[in-house]
């Protein structure tokens, strides 16, 4: 599996189109896009990302770069968004990082 | 040996600085310096998460919430240092911190510490990537956290982001 995070329209999606040369049809069927929209009301995220794991691609925003928010379901939503990427990159063979539509390779190689 | 792992929330800062400073410390007594007051359910069950994580690797926890210049510790120990984003605030809003010096007061301590210990970790935290439109208080906080994590970046041998869980390299290397 290849983990694709990056901030929100940092272009995950666009390079993971790119990397299976797929339309948008294919795309959803091959790929968990956004999985942090998962992680806030889950309260397995071990059972979640060895599901998630199963898929070629699976894409998810960083969220955890701002200030902590006030609110308490906002905070563990994004707690768990950080927790479950974590989980998902360690599964991952290949961890890439988006930045601005430039991808970083943080673990493995690209195919 | 000086380190600086930031990150952003939950992103694997804290597993991969214990991790770290474990590998560093060799036979050096091992502290965990700890900021966050334990005020409030959700405060206790953080703290709880972390000494988990913790058990097992042989730290001795000391708690430091303002003055980290002050803190006397043993010659040569290797400290974790837990983490900027609290004792930033806990300088800049706590009635027993340094209020406009806090910036200062923080990279002392550090800089203190640095000369005490063999090895040291800080970690630390981005706050600053999830928007501008903040006011007041909270703008000046990361403001401060700005300066402080550009400060001690330029002080540390080892500067890394941690991004779920892996670590991105920005100044150093990690010796295998």
């Amino acid at each position: 599996m290849i983990f694709i995070t990056g901030p929100l329209y940092s272009g995950k999606r666009s390079f993971a189109k790119g990397l299976l040369r797929c339309d948008d049809a294919a795309l959803s069927e091959r790929c968990a896009l956004d999985v942090h929209e998962l992680a806030a009301g889950c309260a397995d995220l071990e059972s979640l990302a060895e599901r998630l794991s199963r898929y070629e691609i699976v894409t998810a925003a960083e969220l955890g770069g701002g200030i902590v928010p006030l609110d308490p379901k906002e905070r563990t939503a994004r707690e768990r968004a950080g927790r479950l990427s974590c989980l998902l990159a360690a599964r991952a063979g290949t961890v890439v990082r988006m930045f601005c539509g430039i991808p970083t390779v943080l673990k493995g190689e690209l195919p | 040996m000086t380190a600086l792992i930031v990150g952003g929330a939950a992103s694997g800062k804290s597993a991969f600085a214990e991790q770290l400073l474990c590998k560093l410390s060799g036979s050096a007594p091992r502290i965990y310096l700890a900021t966050m007051r334990p005020f409030g359910a959700e405060a206790k069950a953080r703290i709880q998460k972390h000494r988990t994580s913790r058990e097992g690797l042989g730290f001795e926890t000391i708690e430091c919430y303002v003055n980290l210049a002050s803190l006397e510790l043993p010659q040569g120990s290797a400290v974790l240092l837990e983490d900027i984003g609290n004792l930033c605030a806990n300088e800049l809003f706590d009635p027993t911190g340094r209020g406009d010096g806090a910036a200062d007061a923080v990279v002392r301590g550090v800089e203190r510490l640095q000369k005490r210990c063999g090895a040291l970790v800080i970690v630390s935290n981005e706050v600053c990537s999830g928007g501008t439109i903040y006011a007041g208080d909270t703008l000046r906080y990361m403001r401060l956290l700005g300066e402080v994590n550009n400060r001690l970046a330029a002080l540390s041998d080892l500067v890394c982001e941690t991004v779920c869980g892996i670590p991105r390299i920005y100044k150093g290397e990690i010796s295998t």
